[in-house]
């Protein structure tokens, strides 16, 4: 243990700061009632609305109702949203906020980005967990395997959403940029990771979820996700593509094996995105997060002459 | 490893070495030159887009400068920027807290990143906030305080740590007269624990009070003196002010030129409709 700048680290690692850091962010957001809010809007919306909407009419997708085929869609969409609001609050952190006397301590920044890193993790555990809460609805068996899992893929996507979020939120000039940032960030890799409709499979079949469960199960099992009727459809190549770049499709896709038992991926690669993705991308938001007083101080320059 | 002021009385609180500082074609900072003493109450007093700003950030480490350099008791500004910032304490000229927490939560933060162990933390915050007369609405969020009350906590917390240099960029900006008074009356207070203070400001009346006064324009320090040999050498008249002294190095034309046409007609009002040029 090294106590070079007055706080006890290892190699950038400080527990206290990371700590303090983490506790920040959460206590920030648990006294935020309005994401919580949006988190369960957006459940009620996608889920209940368009899931039992869309359902009527699709009747069966891979032999799930279509709400219980979106429901680790929408747990995604409220991790996207939840994590890259927690990062790019650091546009006006850095502007008005306790950013910059964070910025000119001693303390590691390695630890700081860590904090805030673990802070937007933990939160998207919270909003992902809010579309959960409606699987008794859409008939979707949870257990507590599975919640777990779960819960561990959401703080990994946290982990990787939060990280570019910051990335983002270093280059970005104004809070307002925001709603660009939603819309061209978090609705492609939403719409482009299998949340909404599948890589290839079958829609609309008849009769295969009035068999009882446990026979369904078994059925599955064997690779049998319809009976009769219904349309195999496949994404076009050039749609493929861009699901296949995507990592939150990954991601999503091990959210859905873990909730379902149902996959459209490689679970290998899966798991890899999964793990690794997280890990480079919270590398490259250390290194931005170091930067960032640097930058802002350049952009003021540009804005205005020095005081 | 501990400040070498410690243990050097003569060396200087502070000390900038043909300090420079470009963002592109602008120079903000000219290779500007001054020593601090341990102890002492220094002033930058410049009009807008001086080059106070920028000095203040490169002296606190936020920036690197592009040429020249700068010591803070002893310790280089650009190869020591850990030791310089276990000395410094900064208050910045915007409010630097975080609103959705409470106070004792902001003082916590800053405990915690300035490596103040636990045993101690919990009575820096009650020492902190009973400095700042705040030990009422410490566990209120910083939101519902004023901008006296925050001002106030912002300097309680800058010195948590017991910084031997202390930073003010514009400290007093935007209170009114009574939280002017009840603020520099803290600053006061700071002066006589010997800590050492770099202040900017537009406020002449402040600058007064200092033990000298750096004028810095167009990003050249174009006067240094105590506020009394700043008016005898520039002032030009019997009755002179600082103010005088400070016209008379700077000139009368408005300085705000970075600002848009709407600010600069609202300064242009503020000053009764003066003409200027």
């Amino acid at each position: 243990m090294s106590q070079e700048t007055g706080v006890r680290s290892w190699a950038g690692i400080a527990p206290a700061v990371i700590w303090v850091m983490w506790r920040r962010e959460v206590s920030r957001y648990l006294r935020d009632r309005s994401q919580m809010f949006g988190g369960l809007s957006r459940t009620i919306l996608w889920l209940v609305i368009l899931g039992f909407g869309i359902g009527a009419a699709l009747r069966e997708i891979e032999g799930y109702t279509y709400a219980e085929y979106i429901l680790p869609g929408v747990v995604t969409l409220n991790v996207l949203f939840a994590s890259l609001q927690c990062a790019i609050s650091l546009v006006w952190d850095r502007e008005v906020g306790l950013l910059r006397d964070v910025l000119i301590s001693p303390s590691p920044m390695l630890s700081v980005a860590l904090g805030k890193l673990l802070g937007g993790a933990s939160i998207s555990v919270i909003q992902g967990s809010i579309p959960l809460l409606f699987a008794p609805i859409v008939g979707l068996d949870l257990t507590v395997t599975s919640v777990l899992g779960a819960w561990g893929v959401m703080f990994l996507m946290g982990i990787f959403m939060t990280a570019l979020g910051i990335v983002i939120a270093t280059r970005l000039r104004t809070f307002e940029g925001f709603g660009s940032i939603s819309n061209g960030v978090i609705q492609p890799l939403y719409f482009l990771s299998g949340s909404v409709f599948p890589m290839r499979g079958i829609i609309g079949g008849v009769g295969f979820l009035d068999v009882p469960a446990d026979i369904r199960q078994e059925l599955r099992r064997l690779g049998i996700n319809a009976f009769g009727g219904g349309w195999i459809v496949q994404l076009p190549e050039w749609l493929q593509f861009l699901v296949y770049i995507n990592p939150v499709s990954y991601q999503l896709d091990l959210m859905r094996f873990v909730l379902m038992n149902y996959q459209q991926l490689p679970l290998t690669a899966d798991l890899a995105v999964t793990f690794l993705v997280p890990l480079a991308a919270a590398a490259i938001a250390a290194r931005e997060i170091k930067n960032t007083l640097r930058a802002t101080t350049r952009r003021r320059r540009g804005r205005k002459k020095p005081a | 490893m501990a400040a070498e002021g410690d243990t050097v009385p003569d060396l200087p609180a502070i000390e900038a070495i043909e300090l420079r500082r470009e963002y592109g074609e602008v120079v903000a900072v000219d290779s500007i030159s001054f020593q601090v003493r341990q102890g002492e109450f220094f002033a930058v007093l410049g009009p807008n887009g001086a080059g106070k700003s920028s000095l203040l950030h490169m002296l606190t480490t936020v920036v690197e400068p592009t040429g020249g350099t700068a010591r803070v008791l002893g310790h280089d500004i650009v190869k020591d920027q850990a030791e310089v910032r276990r000395t410094l304490g900064m208050v910045f000229q915007d409010s630097a807290l975080d609103e959705r927490m409470t106070a004792r939560e902001n003082l916590n933060i800053h405990a915690v990143l300035y490596g103040i162990g636990r045993a101690e933390r919990e009575e820096a915050i009650r020492h902190a906030l009973a400095w700042a007369s705040l030990e009422e609405v410490g566990n209120r969020l910083v939101r519902t305080f004023s901008g006296g009350m925050k001002r106030r906590l912002e300097l309680a917390r800058a010195l948590m740590h017991r910084p031997r240099v202390l930073f003010l960029d514009e400290p007093t900006i935007g209170l009114d007269p009574q939280g002017r008074r009840h603020l520099w009356e803290r600053i006061a207070a700071i002066r006589d624990e010997g800590v050492t203070v770099l202040m900017t400001t537009h406020n002449l009346t402040e600058a007064n009070a200092c033990d000298r006064v750096a004028i810095v324009d167009r990003g050249k320090l174009i006067a240094l003196d105590t506020p009394a040999g700043l008016v005898a050498t520039h002032g030009g008249a019997e009755n002179a002010t600082l103010e005088d002294a400070f016209i008379g190095l700077t000139g009368r034309d408005l300085r705000d030129e970075g600002a848009s046409g709407r600010d600069q007609l609202l300064s242009f009002a503020k000053r009764g409709g003066e003409l200027t040029r």
